[in-house]
């Protein structure tokens, strides 16, 4: 009993010693291969094993990473192109629709990667986010929009998406729910098969669900701030929402992944109460206009 | 020196120690909430840009005017920086060090892990998972085209310009 509790004390130790140099050093992996490999010399096969996994269920938990996410975002990206009946090719309207997107991103609270819009050739209303800034707005969500505050108000929901890795935490949970530990993309193209599982799950989630209620309004209140830092009126996405809410017929299926808006109006108006954000003014119908009149 | 010189010496040293580190104390660290932003001269838009600073960056806060802050970098560059690219909390953004952490346990280049714009091309997991599902030649091209599609910052500047936002607000 006193060996073992000294060698359970043993463990503890060296386990606590490699979480905390792989913390502090940042050179994880070859840590953790130092100490498996001295608990094998050490003839203790027992504690490499529980280095061994251990090293793998910590890696699991941590976040992913950007070069894990541009692949979850990529294959995402090709499930809603295939499922929304493709990209619009009309490239000035493309680009004006990026350069919304842009400038509502650039000071957004993830600036730093990339992000791209594309128009889906799709009359329902809807709009999406992958991970890795991967945007899309249906054709029909286009159609209801009136200004250039309420397109960036739009975008700034969906880059929240992005800033606040909301896909990819539905992601971690599946992961660790279909066992997968050893994370990152050697685990993808080791086991195409449970990387596909993965992605199905977070675009059934994604197309078909509908994200978590408190996820959509954390966006709604992030996005318009996010758009009310560029300067587009605040009050402008409280009017995109108030019109999509009286929506009659065939386009109300879009409240399937986007219910309770009523709650959702209130909380965007406390939002904007709380941040004190600004109703400049600002909504530029007329640039809108210009690019978007053949929607 | 005299005893009573030594004294002044001393008092004075401590005194200027004092009002140096209550003024560090007291300087207010601000960081760049934007991929990049300008330093200016002056407090508009049109006033010439002195330096350029990106997202991250820590700079010290000298004064503030409306919406302008007038700020010092690092190595001690000094010019007004428009407020709403500005956050008084330091941000993690994508490169959160507990991410590449995770990167490195996995064995994966944490170098690799940069947010670069324009890679063409879908990667191997992606295209594995295109052909495990059957998605079309078309259907790739077009997630393709968006993943090396860009419009140069210049541009974005330009559009933000025209419409009269951010720093061009009218």
């Amino acid at each position: 009993m006193r060996g073992g509790s000294v060698n359970m004390r043993n463990k503890t130790i060296i386990l606590a010693a490699m979480v905390g140099l792989a913390l502090s050093l940042g050179s994880c992996a070859e840590v953790q291969r130092a100490a498996e490999g001295a608990a094998r010399q050490s003839g203790n096969p027992r504690l490499a094993n529980v280095i061994h996994g251990t090293g793998s269920v910590v890696s699991s938990l941590l976040p992913i990473g950007y070069e894990e996410e541009s692949s979850i975002g990529q294959a995402i990206a090709l499930q809603v192109i295939a499922r929304y009946g493709g990209t619009v090719d009309q490239p000035e309207l493309l680009r004006y629709v990026n350069l919304v997107g842009r400038a509502v991103a650039n000071t957004s609270d993830r600036p730093d990667i990339a992000y791209r819009f594309a128009i889906l050739e799709d009359n329902s209303i809807n709009a999406f986010a992958a991970p890795a800034g991967y945007i899309f707005v249906t054709r029909g969500l286009l159609r209801q929009v009136h200004n250039e505050a309420e397109l960036a108000a739009v975008l700034g929901h969906e880059i929240a998406h992005v800033s606040q890795k909301h896909i990819l935490d539905v992601i971690q949970r599946s992961k660790r729910l279909a066992g997968v530990t050893e994370a990152g993309m050697a685990y993808a193209n080791a086991n195409p098969a449970a990387f596909k599982s993965i992605i199905d799950g977070a675009v059934k989630k994604l197309l078909d669900e509908g994200l978590d209620q408190d996820k959509e309004t954390e966006a709604d209140a992030l996005g318009d701030e996010f758009a009310a830092r560029v300067g587009y009126d605040a009050a402008a996405y409280l009017t995109l929402l108030g019109r999509l809410r009286e929506l009659k017929g065939d386009d109300r299926a879009f409240f399937k992944t986007h219910p309770n808006f009523s709650s959702r109006i209130q909380a965007v108006q406390q939002t904007i109460q709380a941040k004190n954000l600004k109703a400049t003014g600002l909504l530029l119908p007329d640039r809108f206009g210009k690019y978007a009149k053949k929607v | 020196m005299g005893r009573s010189s030594r004294i002044l010496w001393m008092v004075t040293s401590l005194a200027i120690g004092l009002v140096c580190s209550a003024t560090a104390a007291f300087a207010e660290t601000m960081y760049v909430q934007a991929k990049t932003a300008q330093l200016r001269a002056g407090k508009t838009s049109l006033d010439a840009v002195v330096a350029s600073v990106k997202f991250g960056d820590s700079l010290e806060v000298v004064g503030r005017d409306g919406a302008w802050v007038e700020v010092k970098t690092s190595v001690g560059a000094r010019g007004w920086i428009y407020n709403n690219k500005l956050s008084s909390t330091k941000p993690s953004g994508s490169s959160d060090a507990l991410a590449k952490l995770g990167q490195s346990m996995r064995g994966g280049d944490a170098s690799a892990t940069t947010a670069s714009a324009g890679a063409r091309g879908l990667d191997k997991a992606s295209e594995g998972y295109a052909n495990r599902t059957g998605i079309s030649p078309k259907d790739r091209e077009a997630v393709d085209r968006m993943t090396s599609y860009q419009i140069p910052d210049q541009e974005v500047e330009d559009f933000l310009r025209e419409g009269g936002l951010g720093e061009y607000a009218k």
